[in-house]
């Protein structure tokens, strides 16, 4: 008889299968870490697939420095607990020029303290393959990324260079100047996430529970005061709201939504019933149409 | 629906009056990480958000343009009612701006911002929905001649395959093709989705000559399920709700009938096969052999075989993080400690106490060539298996297939989109099944050595294991005359300068050996 494994280990067992022959095949990995609830989870699969040693490849933060506070603390926690390497970067120059979330489009502000920082950070430490969270559900311009997905020198990625993938057989040779993004948690589906964050017991920031937390609406988005850069415009007072968080970014970039889910199983619930995609919470996806495919070829992800 | 939330724990409502933001900020600065509560024992678990799926099904579609690929697909997500408000707003929208009065089904189903210019779909994408059952995955990928490979990688991932054809013009060239592809890569149940019945009066007599044909032409391939399906995607007749339209149907509905497969996965109940990825250490006691487990299962003390080695050992503990497993399954991800370390590394594949891979040097395989530069004979290339990587001495192209009369021509080049049967010779020997026997060690990929790139994938059909020069005692690895010569010193001839390099060679070899600490004996 075949005893049927469930979804969530399958998806589980893929995700460790993508972490080894990633680790088997690359010289220098690396874990781009965000600190939100998909890079949990990846972290949690990469501990899972090299157990008992610990993941072979550092984890790299980005840091916009206009992270929640919160989740700085939570990142420097985690990789406490865990024992792990954490490289952070900051893009200098782009603080330098004191780019920044207000004064900048989105897009601008992302290229720089994100984008730009990213492929800094990639190229000063010369990793040559970086374990990231994106999921072929999130965007239409994802449906079509591979697990491993290359990136010509530069990091630009060409879709017309990718490779193709057939049964599990993954192929990591690299052409000259070439790097790869890979991507362990490409089948997975925002409510898988959640249903396995939960089942593992897994930590999360506390910004994904509702919690009363002063606020500011903008444009029909609600943003929280997380500290005392947030410039408030004439007439607005934070008003303080019981909110969470569906997605974590940098907090001004990033709308909360009115919730009374305080706990991970009521957070669960919300979700898996939700009417709304979680893409909606991120701003700087309605700032232009075709946005993320763009932002693709030029290195964000 | 039950909530979880309520049937599991009374949580204290959210927060006692926070009214300072300044207060807030401290207090959520305090509490670094949200716990997640312990679940009380007694709660069910079968709550149906909470809910695990039982297992995952891959589905190719294939069709060509028109036939309404994009719309059965758009379709099938938005039956499956696992949408956000903001896609059913969008289709919505979509039939109050046609001039049909239908929605636009394939709206759910957009491609990158180069293929919509092109107005044609290049590439694999991927999609997800959940029944009440399992998780289905849809691989969507283009039909046309010219994306044969597209059709062909699809396919080596999915369980099973919808063909598509329009009701008012039936079986074309194509669906051959389609079903050729299929065959090739080892899907074996296929569905024909009979789509816009309603522009043929729902008639059954069209469905049924179309179902005939295809009956027919199913017959020449390795299918063990190949059924028909009156359908229309647009307005979901026999998708997931019985048609009224079509009475006289009694089958299930695609839906229904999608439902009830076996994956791959659960299929593949074969021999035991683990190929190894990488070893895990831990201190001087835990050297863990880590893998998925390709076909069949695996127990504590089950004696386990190393075919590239020739050695053999038992399952002493099978290791995951959080618990170890008395057996581990197909798909199972974990990591394996022998009771007598046999020194294996990345690229063995682990076998049972039966029928074992082949080590083989020389192949005989079926590939579709995948890269735009057709195949080289100057180039040089790399033969991925598993998890192994291996030079090919020789790629000797035999015939191609043609795909429309299922004859094979001889040839002895390939350019992108053939299909061609070959034979390669190896460097070394590799651990592999016949596909027919295992596809899950039966696949491979061809890969340009300089440029790294994917150039052709596919199957084997016979693997032979050329006569080991590499004779293994019971006392462990032993180095003839003919072992070196065959490798290490096939560049030297018979003449005095020849053989004196012979010896130095094997000189130099013995003393390596010997300063690794490594037990090898030389029998020259
Ligand atoms: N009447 C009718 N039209 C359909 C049906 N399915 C698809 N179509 C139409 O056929 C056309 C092609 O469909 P589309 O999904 O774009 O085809 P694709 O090229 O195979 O992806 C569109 O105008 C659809 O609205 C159906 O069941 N009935």
């Amino acid at each position: 008889m075949t005893v049927a494994i469930s979804h969530l280990d399958l998806l589980e067992a893929e995700a460790i299968h993508i972490f080894r022959e990633a680790a088997a095949q690359f010289r220098k990995p690396v874990l781009m870490y965000s600190i939100g609830k998909d890079s949990t989870v990846l972290l949690h699969l990469a501990r899972k697939a090299f157990y008992p040693q610990k993941p072979p490849f550092p984890l790299l933060h980005i840091d916009t420095t206009w992270k929640f506070r919160e989740m700085i603390a939570f990142r420097d926690k985690t990789v406490r607990d865990f024992g792990l390497d954490l490289i952070t970067y900051v893009n200098k120059d782009g603080v330098e020029r004191n780019v920044n979330p207000f004064d900048f489009s989105p897009s601008v502000y992302t290229d720089v303290m994100k984008t730009a920082a990213l492929k800094q950070a990639l190229d000063i430490h010369g990793f040559d393959a970086a374990f990231g969270g994106a999921r072929r559900d999130e965007e239409a311009s994802r449906a079509k990324e591979r697990v491993f997905s290359f990136r010509s020198a530069g990091h630009r990625w060409d879709p017309r260079k990718q490779r193709p993938e057939m049964w599990r057989l993954l192929n990591g040779r690299l052409g000259a100047g070439e790097t790869v993004r890979v991507f362990p948690l490409s089948n997975w589906t925002e409510r898988d996430i959640w249903r396995y964050i939960q089942r593992e017991e897994l930590d999360i920031v506390p910004l994904y529970l509702a919690a009363p937390r002063p606020t500011v609406e903008r444009n029909g988005q609600l943003l929280v005061v997380d500290d005392d850069r947030l410039p408030l415009l004439p007439g607005e007072t934070p008003l303080v709201q019981n909110v969470r968080f569906r997605t974590l970014g940098c907090y001004p970039l990033t709308a909360a939504v009115k919730s009374t889910a305080a706990d991970l199983d009521s957070v669960v619930e919300e979700t898996l019933t939700a009417k709304t995609s979680e893409r909606q919470g991120r701003l700087i996806d309605h700032d232009q149409s075709g946005a993320m495919e763009k932002k693709k070829q030029e290195g964000y992800f | 629906m039950t909530a979880i939330a309520s049937a599991r724990r009374n949580v204290p409502a959210p927060g006692s009056p926070t009214t300072s933001p300044a207060a807030h900020v401290q207090a959520s600065g305090g509490s670094v990480v949200a716990r997640t509560n312990p679940r009380p024992a007694a709660v069910s678990r079968s709550t149906t958000s909470a809910r695990e799926l039982n297992g995952i099904l891959r589905l190719l579609t294939c069709g060509s343009v028109d036939d309404g690929k994009s719309t059965l697909i758009g379709r099938l997500l938005f039956d499956a009612s696992d949408l956000y408000d903001d896609q059913r707003a969008t289709i919505e929208r979509s039939r109050l701006a046609g001039t049909s009065g239908l929605p636009d089904f394939s709206l759910l189903v957009d491609g990158l911002a180069a293929e919509r210019e092109q107005g044609i779909t290049i590439d694999i994408a991927w999609r997800y929905f959940d029944t009440e059952k399992r998780r289905f995955v849809v691989i969507d990928s283009p039909g046309h001649e010219q994306y044969t490979r597209n059709m062909a990688s699809g396919a080596s991932h999915a369980d099973v395959a919808i063909m598509l054809v329009d009701a008012r013009s039936g079986i074309k060239k194509q669906t051959l093709r389609h079903a050729a592809i299929l065959d090739l890569m080892g899907v074996r149940r296929v569905v024909l989705a009979v789509n816009k019945m309603d522009l043929v009066d729902f008639a059954q007599g069209k469905f049924t000559a179309i179902a005939d044909e295809f009956a027919k032409l199913t017959t020449r391939f390795g299918f063990t399920e190949a059924i028909a399906i009156p359908v229309a995607a647009v307005t979901g007749d026999n998708i997931a709700r019985q048609s009224e339209n079509m009475p006289w149907y009694t089958g299930p509905t695609l839906l229904g009938y999608l439902d009830g497969l076996p994956s791959r996965i659960t299929q593949a109940t074969g021999q035991f096969r683990m190929p190894v990825q990488t070893v895990l250490r831990d201190g001087l006691d835990f050297r863990g052999l880590a893998g998925t487990v390709a076909s069949g299962n695996v127990c504590v003390g089950d004696r386990i075989v190393d075919v590239l080695s020739g050695r053999s050992s038992r399952v002493l503990r099978i290791a995951t993080m959080g618990r170890d497993l008395e057996i581990a399954r197909t798909g199972q991800a974990v990591a394996i400690q022998l009771e007598h370390d046999l020194d294996i590394s990345r690229g063995a594949v682990l076998s049972g106490a039966g029928p074992q891979p082949v080590a083989a040097n020389a192949l005989d395989v079926r590939f579709v060539w995948l890269a735009e530069d057709g195949f080289d004979p100057k180039a040089s290339y790399l033969l991925r298996t598993a998890t192994d990587l291996v030079p090919i001495a020789k790629l000797n192209i035999s015939a191609l297939l043609d795909l429309e009369t299922l004859q094979t021509t001889p040839a002895s080049r390939c350019a992108m989109n053939d299909i061609a049967l070959a034979g390669i010779e190896l460097g070394r020997a590799v651990a592999v099944d016949p596909f027919a026997d295992q596809p899950e060690t039966g696949s491979f990929m061809v890969v340009n050595t300089l440029t790294g790139a994917s150039v052709a994938g596919g199957v084997i059909l016979e693997a032979r294991a050329a006569e080991s020069p590499i004779a293994i005692s019971a006392t462990g690895f032993v180095v003839t005359r003919a072992t070196l010569a065959a490798g290490l010193c096939s560049d030297l001839g018979d003449n005095a300068a020849d053989r004196a390099e012979f010896e130095r060679r094997t000189v130099e070899l013995v003393r390596l050996f010997g300063a690794a600490g490594t037990a090898v004996s030389f029998d020259i």
